[in-house]
């Protein structure tokens, strides 16, 4: 029986359930010491399939180490108190110093395991005009928001919910779920759609009356009442409006350079560039009708636009006019 | 020099005054900053994969923030531990070697529970630690007996996938 042969040849890793189960026994047993029907059943199990007794091994090993390591620590309660106090400390810092940068990666984890546990979980998070922000959620989901964008989240045992409310946010999906004791599947909801991420890393951008998906990896499902589900693999992008989802032409920008600071573009209107930097500043930015055509390819810093419309009229003949702090208009260089 | 280290050697030169700068700012202490710094281009130099060039200052910062939480994870178990034992009467009290090496001990331990959430950690530790049983966590913690067995098992877990899926 060649596929027998095979299954057994290969010396599989045990699967994550029967790990688990493994460590249900080992409790098991703890629990009811000497009994002799559990300890029967328990040998019972290990003797079903040579992975459950490899788990069982290792979990007995790993339990073997941990007590041995923790109560080599001299004194009543000594590892205990310095684990735990330690650790509140840590996470303090952690919250307080790392994760004060631009990026704040981390702090929804961190806030999130000090005020409620995985399975209901709720939050708001919203960015500024200019602002942009990350966030490890509890479940290993990675959110990143652009400029002026906000989201909510609606963690329940059954689902993992995240609500794009406004502007443009990268999912990456952090593969298991750790923590919670069945499957919960993650869904994205926007004004227009709901898209189920397998795996997959993609872009939301509302623009308007529609809402772009770009995926970067992974596969992406578009649910909507109207039509069947659309599956949206790595590299594809797709527009979802009030009536239909259909492929979207392609941009002149790269979709997902702000994560990096950064807008790229290739070949792009000035006009269109305008309107894509004015997302991250205050204020009204335009131009006069004579240099809207006029294409612009490049890689530009986002952290200072004022700085970034400073070196326009370097490559092309254009001029800034500063009509207040807050009013800018591009004109014809004289 | 292989073509990796030279790829060190020039990510070295054109960010390493800036890494230093953003330690800096995180520790506050130029010693520990210069250290961490050069802790992180050594972790370089031992990469065998070929290096993500494409964004290197955040490919340096994921390095140099796993660094300064170690770093700091050392220093809340040194301070947390002379606490505790601070209380301790002396005759109890440990030899400066015996202290290090318990605090060697307890930062591995440490290290492998990080990422899980307070009370799931707590719940392991008093079963751990305190050898009590899950009625008693239950009772001491003021959670229910189905809570205690999930932490305690989800912590186990937590810690066999660490110590053999690696």
């Amino acid at each position: 029986m060649p596929v027998d042969n095979l299954s057994l040849g290969r010396r599989a890793e045990p699967q994550p359930q029967v790990v688990k189960q493994a460590i249900h026994w080992l409790l098991r047993l703890r629990n009811n010491h000497g009994n002799p029907r559990l300890n029967h059943q328990c040998e019972q199990w290990r003797a079903e399939h040579h992975e459950h007794e490899l788990a069982w091994q290792r979990v007995q090993t790993l339990q073997a180490e941990l007590s041995h390591n923790l109560r080599s620590v001299p004194g009543a309660q000594v590892a205990f108190n310095t684990l735990e106090n330690s650790a509140q400390g840590l996470g303090r810092r952690q919250a307080l110093k790392l994760l004060s940068g631009a990026l704040l990666v981390g702090s929804a984890a961190w806030l999130a395991r000090d005020t409620a546990a995985w399975q209901q979980w709720s939050a708001d998070y919203a960015t500024a005009t200019g602002e942009r922000r990350a966030f490890q959620l509890p479940d290993g989901t990675r959110l990143e928001l652009n400029t002026a964008s906000a989201v909510d989240l609606d963690y329940t045992a059954q689902q993992r919910l995240i609500r794009l409310n406004r502007g443009e946010i990268i999912v990456t999906c952090g593969g298991a779920d750790e923590g919670a004791p069945f499957e919960r599947p993650l869904r994205v909801q926007d004004r227009h759609g709901t898209y189920e991420p397998f795996n997959a890393r993609f872009i939301l951008r509302q623009e308007g009356d529609c809402t772009r998906l770009s995926v970067t990896g992974g596969r992406v499902a578009i649910h909507s009442s109207r039509s069947a589900s659309i599956d949206v693999l790595a590299g594809q992008s797709y527009l979802v409006d009030r009536h239909q989802a259909r492929p979207a032409p392609p941009l002149d920008m790269e979709a997902g350079a702000w994560i990096d600071g950064l807008i790229v573009t290739r070949n792009m209107r000035l006009a269109d560039f305008l309107n894509e930097v004015a997302r991250y500043r205050h204020g009204l930015l335009n131009c006069a009708s004579q240099v809207a055509d006029l294409r612009l390819s490049g890689v530009f810093r986002l952290e200072d636009t004022d700085k970034l419309l400073a070196i326009l009229p370097q490559t092309l003949p254009v001029q800034v006019r500063y009509r207040t702090r807050w009013w800018v208009t591009l004109e014809r260089a004289v | 020099m292989s073509s990796s280290e030279l790829a060190v050697q020039a990510l070295y030169s054109s960010h390493h005054g800036w890494l230093n700068g953003w330690l800096r700012a995180r520790l506050g202490n130029a010693a520990d900053a210069a250290d961490l710094a050069q802790d992180t281009f050594l972790r370089l130099l031992q990469r065998t994969e070929r290096l993500e060039l494409k964004a290197p200052r955040a490919f340096l910062r994921t390095i140099a923030r796993g660094l300064v939480i170690d770093h700091w994870r050392r220093e809340e178990i040194e301070r947390a531990y002379l606490e505790t034992i601070a209380h301790l009467p002396e005759a109890e009290t440990p030899s400066a070697e015996a202290r290090a090496l318990v605090i060697e001990l307890l930062e591995s331990i440490a290290r492998m529970l990080e990422g899980l959430k307070p009370k799931v950690r707590q719940a392991f530790l008093l079963a751990q630690c305190e050898g009590l049983t899950h009625k008693q966590i239950a009772e001491q913690m003021g959670l229910s007996l189905r809570s205690v067995e999930r932490y305690v098992a989800d912590a186990l877990y937590h810690c066999y996938v660490l110590r053999y899926a690696a």
